[in-house]
């Protein structure tokens, strides 16, 4: 029952404030979408706190028939086991937190009712997302999620920009979708049902099936696992399909922490732990995933190495750190992985939540060469960061430092080519990270004032409804690391899980993590360290040499600075030809063959229509005379046929 | 359809269901006729309509009395319930369309068409 | 006798006959109060509806069944939407009076009748109470010329189409031997009892209620009875009677002569395809939103027909599905063209609608989804509608008439999707006046449904299920 208010408060809350925003204004919008979201997080925690600490059993609660056609049926239905429970309280308390920040945040923005309806829609389609009991809930969810995504990257419409990056978001999501939507067809096809209790049931008895393209057979479970991850890529902007994410920074700052970094963008890590019972028997795909993912978390890292907008900055380190989550799935660790999507969710939330502060304070400037000088004027918001780069960089005891030590001990305990790839582009990658987040702090809160005056006089602290979720938050960023790590990853993992994670029975690599050499553990903390110091040496002792850098090291630092080119080559080899090809088609085969053919049958169509209105003529007599005819003929038609 | 009515035994002149029948389609056809040859007066519509319902109860009265079945009258009584109110309505119709239009031609009846 | 299967029927009369006394006397104007108290004499025969037992009463005049129910509540909810928004139009049009509630409520009465009838006796009564009430309905505003000019048109036609009805009756009656469903069905079991008087009955009968339904070629009257009777009726009559006829017409057609199958399809498919054709074309050329809708509904009934044509369960509930997705699109259009006015007067051209969606964009918005729903795109409920009634064709093998379907769609699509075009992207015309609240009503309620039907379709697939194994066993 708590569940069920937990996932349908934010529906309420967004119906209000979406259908009667205008008549009961600004305030009571806000009030009602934070009540109701408050509401769920306080169903979500305690039906968490039931499952796991109080012992009730984990099970579906049915809501009703969706589809009954023929063979394929199916229901609404809510699954309450731990996955979904750890997602619904984590996904609720931020979301909670994020409403009340956005009461600041947007105070000067006119249109607050509409974007706290979405913002709690939002809430509500990721909630439907993680405890969808089928693939098909779970692809409504998923849309949803994308559908409010795109509707809030979008919100100041009136930016061509912010309208352009909710168009790429919405299209590389498409290429994404296509995958996840073929993906689960062919589950239909394989299991004959999409009922996430009946496909585990079933993983024994499809092993084996196989499908034969060009005489080269596929097993069925690497193909569906491909596909799903593909699906996973497009939304949580891995390698390829991440060209989105960047961009979507356009949106409001709280959009930029709840939707794209804690709980949307982790929608493809939840997927994969969802479906980890069939994923562990397809290692073929689980090997593409690690690959995937150590490789967007050193690419990501690099470039956010030398990107200047604060926000973009630790959008990267975002993509950087789902890199990181899919390593983890990919060595068969999906409770490192769902571990690390936990503590990243409250430290990053709160990053993004402090740049927004910072960028509040410094009069809605983003380009962090304008900053500097100002930690002393906004000591809060300064700690804070701290303490999300801190989290971020995985130092003990912070978030971080458990959850990325556990992926890349169980990804260098895997001992698989793709294990040991997801290792050690991890641990550059770590170095990278806490690089990027002390030239990140340096650059912004030290040094000179490069702010001009006017700026300078004005910057203050937030108020307190934005420190105090951002206080909140970093006690998450401290405490989930030290707190949680023993139950979700010890001996005992299997008591937090339940059946919730199904993991082979070759499946060792938790337990192999326990055994491994001392320094496989010390090395993360240490090249973190390392890159703190890196980034003091240079940002804080010599200032004048990175740009010396940059100078001397100009390729690199420019092919750094323009994303390695990605959305160029994208421009060049799809988009490009793809408009060319549309134009020709649309001028030639459009405008005159397709066009012609509908032109003329249109033309057609409405002289038909006036021939047929010409019979209404008004008159009772020829009316009476029509519907005479009408009888003697179907008499006749009658009689001829009988 | 020429088939003697049961009970009326071997007289002369043989009135059966057939005569009935013929007469009742006659009627039918005058009043559709009556209401759609007509081009002058609305009130000639309405008693086309009580002609084509005395054609049908001509033709419910008969078969009742052929098939030995009471259904037949009893739907006739309903029938002449029936079109009391439905002339009763009609009327009041055409008083306020001639009250509003003040006539009641039938060709004047086509202001909406197309 | 079983008197108590018909309680539905009798509570809603008697209900009836109370809000006309207290309208009569009491003093003041009755007009609110006594459509109140019609809405709640609606749902309480709802409620009655749903606890009356099935079975067979007045001596086989009367029956109920899942098939009745499920009509029976979709006219009632049909009916109380008309009148809720009646409530909004009734202010500006000097029509609050409050015969108009009480005629809805008997024309009700005669809508139930007709959807519990197991007779042709049942069959005649039904429909002529509901005729005489929609056409003093039709005339309703006895002020304006073209109300009473509807009035008389539908009346002249309607009472024609009853005489052709009635005589089809006293044909079959004759020809058969009997006017209860049960013993025609027996009877006509045997082809060689089906003569050629038997055969011209049926199709008079047909005839009666295609009139009802406004299928081609009895669909003269519509377009002008459409435009010129006041919106909130034109309303009425596009959505609960057309249920009701349409029950009538599966009922007699799917029940007693159902032996006949393999030659009244034939009728059916000819009067559906023609249908959908004038319903598609001839839409294309109006100007009068309320004409439009006249070809429109045209059109609907065309579909709906061809679930009838199928002839088999899974067309019957393509074609209960398809009623009441339509009679909450039509409501909801309406309630749209009802809230069209400016300063005070009613407009109804499409023009008017130019830059809807920068006055009023809710009104906009909840009109472009009763198109699309209209046009069957997804994910709306008229998508769900017209799919239900196609794959039963096609599970039939009727490729021809389910791709004649598809067409006329496409072409239908045309006018509808102008209809958003305009509101979208023409330029603004002056704003309309304040909606009352009862429009807004209705037009969220049908949004609501038409939107999320796709959500949760499973119930009502199920009592439409439930409805039609109910009539073909």
């Amino acid at each position: 029952m708590f569940y069920a208010i937990a996932v349908f408060a934010p529906l309420l809350g967004s119906l209000i404030a979406g259908l009667l925003g205008r008549s009961i204004g600004d305030r009571a919008a806000q009030a009602v979408t934070i009540l109701c979201m408050v509401l769920a997080s306080i169903c979500g925690v305690a039906s968490f706190i039931d499952l796991v600490y109080n012992g009730v059993p984990a099970g579906v609660i049915s809501l009703g028939t969706w589809v009954e056609a023929g063979s394929f049926h199916v229901s609404w239905a809510l699954r309450y086991d731990t996955l979904s429970a750890v997602m619904v309280a984590m996904v609720t308390c931020v979301a909670t937190l994020i409403h009340i920040y956005s009461v600041g945040y947007m105070s000067h923005d006119k249109s607050n009712p509409r974007f706290f309806s979405y913002l709690s829609l939002f809430s509500f389609a990721m909630l439907m997302l993680v405890t969808a009991d089928n693939l098909l809930q779970l692809f409504f969810g998923w849309e949803g999620v994308g559908l409010m995504s795109y509707l809030l990257i979008g919100f100041w419409y009136h930016k061509p920009s912010a309208c352009a990056a909710a168009m790429k978001a919405f299209i590389v999501n498409r290429v994404g979708d296509l995958g996840f939507a073929v993906g689960i067809a062919l589950v239909f096809f394989v299991f004959g049902t999409i009922t996430f209790g009946e496909i585990f049931e079933a993983i024994g008895a499809h092993q084996n099936d196989a499908y034969q393209v060009f005489g080269t057979s596929f097993r069925a479970y690497e193909v569906i696992g491909i596909l799903l991850f593909i699906g996973a890529m497009g939304k949580s902007a891995q390698l390829g399909l991440h060209v989105w994410l960047p961009d979507a920074m356009e949106g409001p700052t709280p959009v930029s922490a709840l939707i794209h970094a804690a709980t949307m963008v982790t929608a493809g890590v939840f997927l994969m732990a969802r479906m980890s019972p069939l994923l562990d028997y397809a290692p073929g795909a689980l090997g593409f995933i690690a690959v995937v993912g150590g490789s967007t978390a050193l690419f990501a890292a690099t470039i956010g190495c030398v990107q200047n907008d604060i926000k973009r900055v630790i959008a990267y380190s975002t993509c950087s750190q789902l890199g990181y989550m899919f390593i983890a799935a990919g060595v068969g660790a999906y409770q490192a992985s769902i571990f690390h999507l936990l503590t990243h969710a409250f430290f990053k939330a709160l990053l993004f939540l402090a740049a927004g502060s910072v960028i509040h304070a410094m009069s809605d400037e983003q380009d962090i060469r304008k900053m500097g000088g100002i930690w002393k004027k906004i000591p809060i918001t300064y700690t804070v960061f701290w303490i999300g780069s801190l989290a971020l960089a995985g130092v003990y005891p912070f978030a971080g430092y458990f959850s990325k030590d556990a992926i890349l001990e169980a990804a260098y305990a895997a001992h698989s080519a793709s294990g040991t790839y997801g290792f050690i582009c991890g641990l550059l990658a770590a170095f990278l990270t806490a690089f990027y987040s002390w030239r990140l702090i340096i650059l912004t809160f030290h040094g000179a004032p490069r702010a001009d005056h006017h700026t300078m006089e004005h910057v203050h602290e937030s108020p307190w409804v934005m420190t105090g979720p951002l206080i909140l938050l970093a006690i998450g960023a401290i405490t989930t690391g030290i707190g949680f790590h023993e139950e979700i990853l010890g001996e005992h993992w299997h008591a937090f899980w339940g059946e919730s994670i199904r993991i082979a029975s070759t499946n060792h690599v938790l337990h192999d993590m326990e055994e491994l050499a001392p320094w496989v553990g010390l090395a993360p903390s240490v090249v973190g360290l390392a890159g703190i110091a890196l980034a003091y040496l240079l940002y804080m002792g010599m200032p004048t040499v990175p740009a010396q850098l940059a100078q001397s090291f100009g390729v690199i630092y420019r092919l750094l600075l323009n994303k390695w080119y990605f959305d160029e080559i994208y421009a060049a080899l799809l988009i490009r030809p793809i408009t060319a090809l549309a134009r020709l088609l649309w001028q030639v085969g459009d405008a005159t063959i397709i066009d012609g053919i509908p032109n003329g049958l249109a033309s057609l169509t409405s002289s038909s229509s006036g021939q047929v209105v010409k019979v209404q003529t008004g008159s009772i007599a020829h009316y009476a005379f029509a519907m005479l005819i009408g009888v003697v003929v179907l008499v006749g038609v009658f009689l001829i046929f009988r | 359809m020429n088939t003697p009515m049961p009970g009326m035994g071997d007289t002369k002149m043989v009135i059966g269901l057939g005569h009935y029948l013929t007469v009742s389609a006659i009627l039918l056809v005058l009043g559709i006729f009556g209401i759609f040859l007509n081009r002058k007066n609305v009130i000639v519509i309405l008693m086309s309509i009580e002609l084509i319902l005395l054609a049908v109860n001509l033709n419910l009265v008969a078969f009742s009395a052929a098939l030995a079945d009471l259904a037949g009258q009893v739907m006739a009584m309903f029938v002449l319930t029936v079109a009391a109110a439905e002339a009763a309505i009609g009327l009041a119709i055409v008083v306020i369309y001639s009250r509003n239009r003040g006539s009641i031609e039938v060709e004047d009846v086509t202001m909406m068409k197309g | 006798m079983n008197w108590t299967l018909a309680i539905p029927e009798i509570v809603l009369s008697c209900c009836g006959m109370a809000i006309l006394l207290y309208g009569v006397l009491s003093r003041g104007n009755a007009f609110f109060m006594s459509s109140m108290l019609s809405v709640g004499a609606l749902l309480l025969t709802g409620v009655l509806v749903l606890s009356t037992d099935a079975g067979s009463g007045f001596f086989g005049l009367f029956i109920t069944d899942a098939f009745s129910a499920y009509i029976k509540l979709t006219i009632l909810v049909a009916a109380a939407l008309s009148i809720v928004m009646a409530l909004g139009y009734a202010e500006h049009a000097n029509m609050q009076r409050f015969e108009f509630p009480v005629l809805i409520l008997l024309c009700s009465v005669g809508m139930l009748v007709m959807a519990s009838a197991s007779s042709l006796m049942t069959l005649y009564m039904g429909i002529e109470l509901m005729s005489l009430s929609i056409y003093v309905l039709a005339a309703f505003a006895r002020d304006d010329l073209r109300s009473s000019e509807a009035g008389l048109k539908y009346f002249v036609l309607g009472a024609l189409a009853s005489g052709l009805l009635l005589y089809g009756i006293s044909l079959v009656y004759g020809f058969a031997g009997s006017m209860s469903f049960d013993a025609l069905g027996a009877a006509l079991a045997d082809p060689k009892k089906v003569s050629a008087g038997l055969v011209t009955g049926i199709v008079f009968i047909v005839a009666g209620l295609a009139f009802k339904i406004s299928a081609v070629p009895f669909h003269m009257w519509t377009p002008d009875v459409y435009e010129g009777a006041p919106t909130p009726v034109t309303a009425f009559m596009g959505t609960a009677p057309k249920v009701a006829a349409m029950a009538l017409l599966v009922r007699s057609l799917a029940g007693p002569f159902s032996d006949l199958l393999g030659q009244w399809q034939q009728l059916i498919i000819l009067v559906s395809i023609a249908s959908m054709l004038l319903g598609s074309l001839a839409a294309i050329g109006q100007s009068n939103i309320k004409r439009l809708m006249a070809y429109s509904s045209i059109g609907h009934m065309g579909y709906a027909l061809i679930g009838l044509a199928a002839g088999t369960p899974a067309g019957i509930r393509g074609v209960l599905i398809y009623l009441v997705t339509y009679v909450f699109m039509n409501s909801g259009t309406f309630a749209c063209i009802i809230a069209m006015r400016r300063r005070g007067r009613a407009v109804e051209g499409i023009a008017d609608l130019g830059g809807l969606s920068k006055t009023d964009p809710g009104l906009a918005l909840a009109l472009a989804i009763f198109m699309f729903s209209m046009a069957g795109i997804p994910p709306f409920s008229g998508f769900w509608g017209k799919y239900f009634i196609f794959s039963a064709a096609v599970a039939q093998g009727m490729w021809p008439i389910a791709v004649i379907g598809v067409l006329t769609s496409v072409i239908g699509a045309y006018y509808y999707v102008r209809i958003i075009k305009v509101m979208y992207f023409d330029n603004a015309e002056p704003a309309f006046d304040a909606r009352p609240a009862s429009l807004s009503f209705v037009a969220a309620a049908s949004c609501i449904f038409t939107t999320f039907f796709f959500l949760f379709p499973a119930p009502l697939v199920a009592a439409a299920d439930a409805a039609a194994r109910a009539l073909l066993g």
